[in-house]
């Protein structure tokens, strides 16, 4: 195909982007409107999978060691628990430390523990152990446990289980309804492309008589599908940024003491519209362009 | 140029189109092919523009061998004629002028050659002053002009028109039939297909009558004291 063809199949397909206008208003609204209900769906998921990863970094197992253990042993404790693979942070609290923390717990009966201090502190030394997954707690838990340092391992086996339902929930639910709007997405849209193509059949066969090869006749249709996707794509990515600043901004200035707690863990639009846009861009482009092929190849077979 | 041998076509359906058919068709020849509604005529058309296959018989039109021409090869073979169909078949929203170079944009002709022979094609028609004129605001006459100088814009050996002049007013019908009669003294061949009495007898050309699917005549002319072409 030569250079001109080539621009002048090009120009015909933006041409018939405005020609056929009704269509195309059509084909952008339902693409659009299918990429903003996959987006939303995905960035909820996200924020649900970012808010459950804060509670679950705020897990973390009590390791208490040993009565009377010496410093040798607390080092090989801290060496042997920072060399465990499931561990992402281990903080030494001297026995003096927790029971300064119990003693600001008490407030203005702090006194009671006063006798404790020093000689007399029967508090064990401890560390608090954070771990990377979750779904291993139990098992690192176990690990410590079978360290001789340790004297016992307290572990929040029922909260650790809670968050990784509801993380399981959400990460399948998300999914699902991902699939779905896409398979529905993709059913709707193909619909409308096959309309579009089917109401221009005849132009389609003449393009055939006077001799058009197929690649000659699909070109145009691929750019403008190409182009109705690229549309579609911008225009839900501007609905999708616009709607969710808005709720962000909303959600920032409600006096709600939970959801403002909850707002600091919210995905920022700048941490995701990357992927956002890439992927609108995608679907958009590949659903219209390939659709556009699939459903004129149909009609060639004059 | 065209060769019928014992050719048959039966759909899919079990409609029976056409019964051994025979027929040549030489270079520089005017051909109308007449018959009643449902003989076969636009069985006949299809299967020379090879939109249909036939069942059995061999079919060679410019040279090509249209029972063994290959699927991407058909575009190479139809850019060998003109076509002109009874519904005009103009694509909507291009201009007179750009339904015209559109044959010719598909066979990779340069911008400067469609620049040069577009026009002169649509001055052939008698067009040349409506060539900015999209194919809603001209009348039926004007828009089989223009899907004949589609159909000649090639400079094409054979142009095959399937009643051309069925869907515009009996007097612009003749102007279409005497406009193909002067293509034809060029050495174009035409193969007309059509039902109106009246324009076979008036040009005097070779006819072929078909009905239920046979060849029932082949006459050089047109034959009054044979009840015309029936």
């Amino acid at each position: 195909m030569k250079t001109s063809s080539f621009g002048y199949l090009v120009k015909e397909g933006t041409r018939s982007l405005w020609v056929n206008r009704l269509m195309s208003t059509a084909a952008i609204g339902v693409l659009a409107a299918c990429m903003i209900l996959v987006g939303a769906a995905g960035l909820f998921a996200a924020n649900v999978s970012n808010i459950v990863s804060y509670f679950e970094d705020e897990n973390e197992i009590v390791v208490f060691l040993q009565d009377g253990i010496d410093q040798k042993g607390v080092d090989d404790a801290n060496l042997k628990i920072r060399m465990m693979s499931n561990v992402s942070e281990a903080n030494f609290v001297s026995n003096e430390e927790a029971l300064q923390e119990q003693m600001e717990k008490y407030g203005e009966y702090a006194w009671l523990l006063e006798e404790y201090q020093g000689e007399e502190n029967m508090l064990p030394h401890a560390f608090r152990v954070k771990v990377k997954e979750l779904e291993k707690l139990e098992q690192t838990a176990q690990d410590l446990l079978d360290m001789e340092e340790v004297q016992e391992v307290r572990v929040p086996t029922e909260v650790a289980h809670t968050l990784l339902g509801i993380r399981s929930v959400v990460t399948w639910c998300g999914t699902a309804i991902v699939a779905i709007l896409l398979v529905v997405s993709l059913l709707i849209i193909a619909n409308t492309i096959k309309i579009t193509v089917f109401n221009r059949r005849k132009e389609i066969s003449i393009m055939k008589y006077v001799g058009a090869t197929d690649s000659f006749i699909k070109l145009p249709f691929v750019v403008e599908g190409l182009l109705l996707g690229l549309i579609s794509a911008l225009l839900a990515y501007m609905i999708v940024w616009g709607g969710y600043v808005y709720v962000m901004e909303w959600a920032g200035t409600v006096e709600s003491a939970w959801l403002q707690e909850l707002y600091r863990y919210f995905v920022p639009f700048e941490q995701v519209y990357k992927v956002l846009l890439a992927s609108f861009c995608a679907i958009g482009v590949g659903i219209g362009s390939f659709g556009s092929m699939v459903f004129v190849g149909k009609y060639l077979k004059v | 140029m065209i060769e019928f041998s014992n050719v048959s076509k039966r759909y899919e359906n079990g409609t029976k189109a056409l019964e051994n058919v025979s027929l040549n068709i030489d270079r520089g020849e005017f051909v109308f092919i007449v018959g009643s509604s449902g003989a076969g005529k636009s069985t006949l058309i299809k299967l020379m523009l090879r939109e249909e296959k036939p069942t059995s018989g061999i079919i060679h039109v410019n040279g090509f061998n249209l029972n063994k021409i290959k699927r991407r090869q058909i575009p190479k073979f139809r850019r060998t004629l003109g076509v002109v169909f009874q519904d005009f078949r103009l694509i909507p929203y291009m201009t007179a002028y750009d339904n015209v170079a559109f044959a010719l944009r598909v066979t990779n002709v340069s911008s400067r050659d469609i620049r040069r022979r577009v026009p002169y094609v649509l001055g052939l028609v008698g067009l040349a002053s409506k060539a900015r004129i999209v194919p809603d605001k001209l009348s039926g006459g004007e828009q089989q002009r223009v899907a004949l100088a589609r159909a000649l814009v090639n400079n094409p050996d054979l142009i095959i028109a399937d009643e051309p002049t069925g869907n515009i007013d009996p007097e612009l019908s003749f102007e279409i039939v005497e406009l193909l009669h002067e293509i034809n003294k060029m050495g174009t061949t035409i193969v007309m297909v059509t039902h109106e009495h009246e324009l076979v007898s008036h040009f005097n050309h070779r006819v072929i009558t078909i009905e239920n699917g046979t060849v029932v005549s082949d006459a050089p002319e047109y034959q009054e004291e044979s009840g015309g072409y029936l």
